[in-house]
């Protein structure tokens, strides 16, 4: 099978965008899209508790993400095989009149109040959009976009070439207070910082985002997957950028060391995948980035 | 309904309530305090037979409130519902309503958590995580978001 190409969204013809929209919408339909906002809340288990970090402040942060959009991927390809998870590059598309928000494709901004989404496919009142698996009991998606009760901006392109000069893919203790690699520098954790440099990259896009996209339930906001895609371009040109650099660690901290069982090496299974960093380390026979 | 899974979890609230009364054993009788946002509080001392609570204060229009460990049970509420709390290895913590910030205390935390609540109430359900290293089921069909398999690279 030939590898498919995944877009940086404002390429997307206007047919483009519309087959996304109805795929996600279908996968919404048939159930199958709650399953994955309780796969991502399930599998976020934080640096300070204990029990293995797979999906956040770890090492895997970067692959199990990689594994969780293909398993997306595949159930959009299902409904409609031309489609791909297009990706947001946000270091150009910075404002919230970027055609992404757009009405034909992830809607706009929350209004003010209760930061309800209310334009575009994915507003509540279009009947299609209901959020079962939140952190509130409000049924609809909710936005704010810059963050204005403390405004924030989006990462910049010097933020993003900041970790992809990290040649070292990440370091003990390989969690969220890790001073080096390319990881958490991109992922976004910076202990001890204050105001919104607190937010990092990765994660500084959530924050920016606002509403849903910030909390344990970011999933339910179709963005998501678009952000993440540019995410795993960025590690694919990370690789491409450092040939020699592999996926650290190696192998599994010994029973000796606290991060002994709560970090995944590179040829240990990334639940509920059974698939490990080192398989999806090279992904160049299924997919590819445009541009 | 939250559930605490498992002793790592109920260790870890331990440890949480214990960092918590410890900060506060030192007050006098549960003194009224002001914040710098001007909500008034209330903050506790820990005595007695056991952890109390560490905060109780409107915020924001949401009564907050942190303590009583009891069993196991969450110990930071939200208009009466647990909030979840995640411990960070910077000794912050994180809730499910602000996922990607570590916050230093567990009072910063639930505050930061009714920022991004509104006028929206806490789900009494709301995102309960780290559940998947007890094996990721969704779904009485056994199928999971994304565990398909049949994606390999």
């Amino acid at each position: 099978m030939a590898a498919y190409v995944r877009k940086d969204q404002r390429s997307l013809t206007a047919a483009e965008r519309r087959r996304f929209v109805a795929a996600v919408l279908a996968v919404k339909r048939a159930g199958r899209y709650d399953d994955f906002v309780r796969t991502h809340v399930e599998h976020y288990t934080a640096d300070g508790d204990r029990g293995l970090r797979v999906a956040h402040m770890g090492p895997s942060f970067l692959p199990w993400h990689r594994q969780y959009l293909l398993e997306f991927e595949r159930e959009l390809r299902a409904v409609d095989p031309a489609v791909t998870v297009p990706y947001w590059d946000w270091t150009r598309d910075r404002t919230p009149a970027a055609s992404l928000w757009g009405e034909d494709f992830l809607g706009g901004d929350g209004r003010r109040g209760d930061r309800r989404v209310t334009t575009g496919p994915f507003a509540y009142g279009s009947g299609n959009w209901t959020i079962t698996v939140g952190v509130t009991d409000d049924p609809f998606l909710t936005r704010s976009l810059g963050h204005p009760a403390d405004p924030i901006a989006l990462p910049t392109r010097a933020d993003v070439d900041r970790a992809m000069a990290d040649g070292v893919y990440d370091t003990a203790p390989w969690d969220s207070t890790s001073g080096g690699g390319f990881r958490n520098k991109l992922e976004g954790w910076r202990p001890g910082a204050t105001g919104t440099a607190r937010w990092a990259c990765h994660n500084r896009v959530h924050r920016w985002v606002g509403g849903l996209m910030v909390g344990g339930a970011s999933v339910n906001d179709p963005v998501f997957w678009l952000h993440h895609a540019f995410v795993d371009l960025l590690w694919t040109r990370w690789q491409a950028r450092h040939p020699g650099a592999r996926y650290l660690p190696a192998a599994p901290p010994p029973p000796s060391s606290a991060q002994y069982r709560r970090v995944v090496a590179r040829h240990e299974p990334m639940p509920p995948f059974d698939v490990t960093p080192q398989d999806v380390a090279d992904v160049r026979h299924l997919y590819r980035y445009e541009g | 309904m939250i559930r605490v899974r498992g002793p790592g979890r109920r260790a870890a609230l331990r440890t949480l309530f214990t960092l918590a009364v410890a900060a506060f054993t030192g007050g006098a009788l549960a003194p009224l305090v002001r914040h710098a946002d001007g909500t008034a509080g209330r903050e506790s001392t820990g005595r007695g037979t056991g952890p109390r609570s560490g905060f109780d204060e409107m915020y924001r229009g949401h009564r907050i409130q942190g303590g009583d460990a009891g069993g196991g049970a969450p110990g930071v509420y939200v208009d009466g519902r647990p909030l979840h709390l995640m411990r960070c290895a910077d000794g912050g913590f994180l809730s499910p309503l602000d996922h990607y910030a570590s916050y230093p205390t567990p009072l910063a935390a639930a505050r930061a958590a009714v920022d991004e609540l509104g006028a929206a109430r806490l789900s009494a359900r709301a995102a309960v995580h780290g559940g998947g290293r007890a094996g990721g089921h969704q779904r009485g069909d056994g199928r999971t978001g994304g565990a398909g398999g049949g994606v390999r690279a």
